[in-house]
């Protein structure tokens, strides 16, 4: 049944863009906000996650939730040149999901108790899923994770405070207040401007499907796997690189040759792709 | 003296000097030699040197490296901004870890070790800012276009650009409003410039409320404009992709960079050999 | 054959309860240059979306009749399709560029559109609006007018055969505005090209325009050629379009028998000066504004501003700027845009402060007092109302600056306030999405709300339709007996004449003109450099007579002696009628 939402293309690339622009923006000024870290813990505060968190709560919620993470990685990372490579694509997807999940959870925005424990519920998602990523990059990186003593407990419970503290922090203080500040207000006044009616529990769009949600936690798992074999293979190099410091050099060697090789394939085969259109 | 310092530097850091310096790096920098480079062979540049330093342990290459990059930096004209955030960035990463390190028994071994993950960091920062931020969004969407990024991501950059000013503009205005006619209160005592800190986080929140129904009326037309000028019949089309890339040319200018860049790379490489000796 | 033609055209938007175009029909030839008329809201911006296939192709809504557009069917056709047949320029045209850069913008369409030969289209397309020599900028270097003009060049882009503009002139000044037109001109003359133009000032359709129809109610009253459109004071009037002045006069002059009867009311000046020709004119003598002299409220002391620029040296706006302006003075601030105006009007309530030099309000400098005190000396108005909003409803956007000072009776101050603007009923509304007459009004309503001795204006008649001017121009007239000093910013020349004492032109961040409305009208000089469009009254005032200085109707009129002596036999009339209903009254 693909009629479910009602939004059609034009409403949905209005939110995608409306969502983009805002959070982007939101970004780029808290990218600006010196991050506070103690020692492994960070304080990864989203000062600003309410506002494609309201927007998805009032307009089509995957197109907010892809603006959101378009709009961070365009504005705060590409703009400002703070591109962190692999990395990124986590916290794309994490965003990505926690949000879509959100919108489609509220199903009448009027319900300020609906709004109040899924705009928790999302920060708390997004956390959770980044402190899970987290927690397998340390395991995959240390070998024999579980026989160091006292490092599972010591790993787990300083994430585990990290999470705690950013709900307190990000979750209620610049969450859950902020968007029980804007959707009653926005409510009935923003839709209009979009061409659009408001939501009411008649015309919510559905949630997710089943397919759709295993294919958002594939995706996460790929990303999540891929991250971690990363930091996996940098830590297990260096290891190997105390014992042997010249092998370091042909190492590097023999992965720029893979490399190139790989690219001079591809520029080849992208070049007769494009040279047929 | 202290109070006065501080209040110019609150003066500076305004949205209108975000703005300013925002543009400057995005547009500013846009007949530099590293913006005349092909935005493809740039970014595999930055592919090797956002990678690679990561499995080298070698001090010496390390630093050859890191000089390379603060040269293109250089060349590449990025803002001040920009470099001020990297540089926060990286000593946040680095230098706390060093002082919780010293309460761990920590010593000169150790500042030794932290100055290669500072070296680590560095690189990698400093060649994505080159990369991302001498390019100019146009040619870096391209780039991205040619190795296969969703057009829907390419656009994205294009119009962040178009829209960042505007934005920036609106949310000035709003805020001007708020310290034209709000009244922030006294940070005299330390109380007092808690207080001061809360009201001015709130007022940043409140703004998105107007800045949200703004940007709102905007979009419509935008999204309108985008369909009569043909974007979503564009994004299925093959041909189009091919005419927006046949701009892209690599030819001796890019030839001569990579040449450079190899043969510093391999100097380094030989430089550590000899000092290793 | 038509370039478009609607029949029988009824579209309502989902969930409206009326339709919002009812029973639609209007053929439009090819070569056409039509203006359409109407008051805001009378459906003229949703008829334009009809054939350029917006509706329904892309905004949903119960269509029925048929709309086509060179000969193709609007409903089946593709939206490409017809982009290469009618473009479009919004009325918020800025938020139609989509592309960081000029040339980009202008070829955008055509690179969707898969020509392989997309730059030269648009560079042929910016060589016809006149903006070939900006093809690399940004286009946030662009001015307001060249904006607007790289819209229709990417509207124009495709070479389609219809080119529709949404009230053109509401965003730029006058002299921006004549350069739109004359690009038009251009493309309708030269290439043959339909244009049609929503638009309501008349001086603008009598100049440019061939034919105009008036639509009101969702439906198209008539449609004639210009000239005699604008004959048509009635029904203009009726709705909300000011008929031209000098048709007025004419009608006037036909009435007191000074003109034959059947005489073809004129619309332009020219038309104005051969029918007015051989009825006697005497330009009445008028006294000279004596300048006040009274304590000074800002004034400016060798001050220099610049702005930083991406490239390259920064911009510089003025230098070594001296002005006094007293206190009790109203002061209209005039010249095109980027002239400095807006800068003046920032450095008096201190958001830009001077590089060099002071500006001293009273006996401080803005330079010693923080934002908070200085909005309770002196209050801005921002040119578009939006921005004054921060609140979500009026009341509370009236309330703020009061409440954040701890006024004791805010809320009553605020009530009486808004009573005063005529929003009482609105009160409980976001400003942001009232119409543009109330969001103006409410928009006035948040600037006084502290009472301040010194309030600016920027723009305070721009974007909106004649009616609301008219009503805006009037409250604005009404704070002189309030507010102790006002200085507008504005293009509004009516509004000049209406309530200036004083007219300070400005041109490239210098002072060429600052006198009494009359003496700087009537300095050629200034007129020119400064490109400012005094009323039209007051050319065909001069257009008689070089020493003529009329600004409304009543004071052209008065120079004829013929509806002098007329309107004193209908006042004794009057006054003798008068007299009587008073006796009764008593």
């Amino acid at each position: 049944m693909p009629a479910n939402t009602g939004y059609t293309q034009s409403q949905k690339l209005m939110t995608f863009v409306l969502s983009m622009s805002l959070y982007g923006l939101a970004t780029l000024i808290s990218e600006l906000i010196p991050s506070v870290q103690v020692g492994i813990v960070e304080f990864s505060v989203e000062f600003f996650l309410f506002i494609p968190l309201t927007l998805a709560m009032l307009f089509d919620p995957l197109s907010a939730a892809l603006g959101a993470a378009t709009g961070e990685l365009v504005f705060s990372e590409i703009m400002l040149g703070q591109f962190g490579g692999i990395g990124e694509l986590e916290k794309f997807l994490t965003v990505t999901i926690a949000l879509y999940i959100a919108g489609t959870l509220v199903r009448d925005p009027r319900n300020m108790r609906t709004v109040a424990i899924v705009s928790l519920g999302c920060t708390a998602l997004q956390l959770a899923m980044s402190a899970g990523v987290d927690i397998c990059k340390v395991v995959f990186a240390v070998e024999e994770f579980e026989a160091v003593p006292g490092l599972p407990e010591s790993v787990f419970f300083t994430e585990g405070f990290a999470l705690a503290n950013d709900l307190l922090f990000s979750g209620i203080l610049f969450c859950m207040l902020p968007t029980m500040f804007l959707v009653p207000r926005l409510y009935g006044k923003i839709e209009p401007l979009l061409g659009m009616k408001p939501r009411t529990p008649q015309n919510a769009p559905e949630a997710p499907s089943a397919k759709l949600v295993i294919a958002a936690i594939a995706c996460f798992v790929i990303a999540a796997a891929v991250a971690c074999f990363a930091e996996a293979g940098f830590t297990l190099f260096e290891w190997e690189a105390e014992w042997a410091e010249s092998e370091s050099a042909v190492f590097a060697g023999i992965a720029v040759a893979a490399v190139v090789a790989i690219v001079a394939a591809f520029w080849a085969r992208r070049n007769a792709q494009l040279k047929a259109a | 003296m202290i109070e006065k310092l501080s209040e110019s530097v609150m003066d500076k850091v305004s949205i209108d000097f975000l703005r300013d310096q925002v543009l400057k790096n995005a547009y500013g920098n846009d007949d530099t030699p590293i913006a005349a480079l092909d935005p493809r062979v740039l970014l595999l540049w930055y592919l090797f040197f956002g990678i690679v330093p990561w499995f080298l342990n070698d001090v010496v290459v390390l630093l050859g490296f890191f000089v390379l990059t603060v040269v293109t930096t250089r060349v590449a004209r990025v803002a001040p901004l920009v470099l001020f955030v990297f540089a926060i960035g990286v000593l946040s990463q680095t230098g706390y870890t060093f002082v919780v390190s010293l309460f761990f028994e920590g010593n000169l071994d150790t500042l030794a070790s932290l100055l290669v993950l500072t070296l680590k960091v560095a690189t990698c920062s400093l060649a994505s800012i080159t990369v991302f931020s001498g390019l100019d969004p146009d040619r870096l969407s391209n780039g991205l276009l040619w190795f296969g990024v969703p057009e829907r991501l390419s656009f994205s950059i294009a119009f962040a650009y178009r829209i960042l000013p505007i934005l920036m503009e609106e949310l000035q205005n709003i805020l001007l409003s708020y310290r034209l006619r709000g009244r922030a209160p006294a940070h005299d005592t330390l109380m007092g410039k808690i207080r001061w800190l809360i009201y001015q986080v709130k007022v940043v929140m409140m703004s998105f409320y107007p800045l949200m129904l703004n940007t709102a009326k905007r979009s419509r037309t935008t999204v309108e404009a985008l369909e009569l000028k043909g974007y979503r019949y564009a994004s299925t089309n093959t041909k189009v992709l091919k005419i927006k890339l046949s701009s892209l040319r690599a030819g001796r200018r890019e030839a001569i960079f990579v040449a450079a860049s190899v043969a510093w790379v391999a100097l380094c490489f030989v430089v550590s050999r000899i000092v290793g000796l | 054959m038509s370039a478009v033609s609607l029949r029988d055209v009824t579209f309502t938007y989902p969930g409206a309860a009326a339709p919002t175009l009812r029973h639609v029909n209007l053929e439009v030839a090819e070569g056409d240059f039509l203006a359409i008329m109407g008051a805001n809201g009378c459906g003229k911006s949703t008829l334009c979306k009809t054939m350029n296939g917006l509706i329904p192709q892309f905004i949903v809504g119960d269509l029925e009749g048929s709309v086509t557009v060179a000969g193709t069917d609007v409903a089946t056709a593709q939206i490409g399709e017809l982009a290469q047949r009618i473009g479009y320029v919004y009325q918020d045209f800025e938020n139609q560029l989509v592309r960081p850069t000029v040339i980009d913008e202008a070829s955008f369409s055509c690179l969707n559109f898969a020509y392989d030969d997309y730059v030269e289209r648009g560079m042929r397309a910016l060589e016809l609006c006149g903006l070939a020599d900006r093809a690399d900028s940004y286009i946030w270097q662009l001015s307001g007018g060249q904006k607007h003009l790289l819209a229709l060049a990417g509207a124009i882009a495709l070479e389609p055969d219809v080119i529709v503009l949404d009230e053109p002139v509401a965003q730029l000044d006058p002299y921006h505005a004549d350069q739109t037109y004359k690009v038009l001109r251009e493309l309708n003359e030269k290439y043959g090209k339909t244009v049609i133009v929503i638009e309501h000032h008349t001086d603008f359709i009598a100049e440019y325009c061939t034919s105009a129809a008036l639509m009101a109610n969702g439906t198209i009253a008539w449609k004639l050629p210009a000239h005699e459109a604008l004959r048509r004071i009635d029904d203009l009037a009726a709705s909300d379009v000011h008929p031209p002045q000098i048709a007025l006069a004419g009608r006037e002059l036909v009435r007191v028998g000074a003109l034959p009867e059947n005489t073809l009311l004129p619309t332009t000046v020219d038309e104005g000066a051969t029918a007015f020709w051989g009825v006697p004119f005497i330009p009445r003598e008028r006294a000279h504004a004596v300048h006040p002299v009274g304590e000074s409220a800002v004034s400016f002391r060798h001050v220099d501003v610049s702005y930083r620029s991406v490239k390259g040296e920064p911009r510089r706006v003025f230098h070594d700027l001296n002005l006094e302006i007293r206190r009790g003075e109203k002061v209209a601030l005039v010249g095109a845009n980027g002239a400095g105006k807006s800068t003046l009007m920032k450095l008096m309530c201190g958001l830009v402060k001077p590089q060099a030099g002071e500006v001293v309000l009273g006996d401080v400098s803005t330079r010693d007092i923080g934002p908070d005190e200085l909005s309770e000396r002196v209050s801005l108005v921002y040119q578009n109302p939006e921005q004054m909003f921060i609140k979500d409803t009026i009341r509370a956007d009236v309330e703020f600056a009061m409440r954040a000072r701890g006024v004791a009776d805010a809320a009553e101050r605020a009530a009486a306030l808004l009573d005063r603007f005529r929003l009482a009923d609105l009160a409980g509304h976001d400003g942001r999405l009232l119409s543009g007459g109330q969001m103006r009004r409410a928009s006035l309503a948040v600037g006084i709300a502290l009472d301040p001795p010194i309030l600016l204006l920027d723009e305070p008649t721009a974007n909106l339709d004649i009616g609301t001017r008219q009503e805006i121009t009037k409250l604005v007239s009404d704070l002189r007996g309030i507010t102790d000093t006002v200085v507008i910013a504005t293009h509004d020349m009516q509004l000049v004449c209406q309530f200036a004492d004083r007219v300070i032109v400005l041109t490239d961040g210098e002072v060429i003109g600052d006198a009494a409305p009359d003496e700087v009208f009537m300095n050629e000089d200034v007129v020119m450099r400064s490109g400012i469009r005094p009323p039209e009254i007051f050319q065909m005032g001069r257009a008689l007579d070089c020493r003529a200085a009329c600004y409304t109707l009543d004071e052209f009129l008065s120079c004829f002696p013929a509806w002098v002596a007329a309107q004193r036999g209908e006042k004794n009339e009057i006054a003798v009628s008068g007299d009587r209903d008073g006796r009764e009254c008593a």
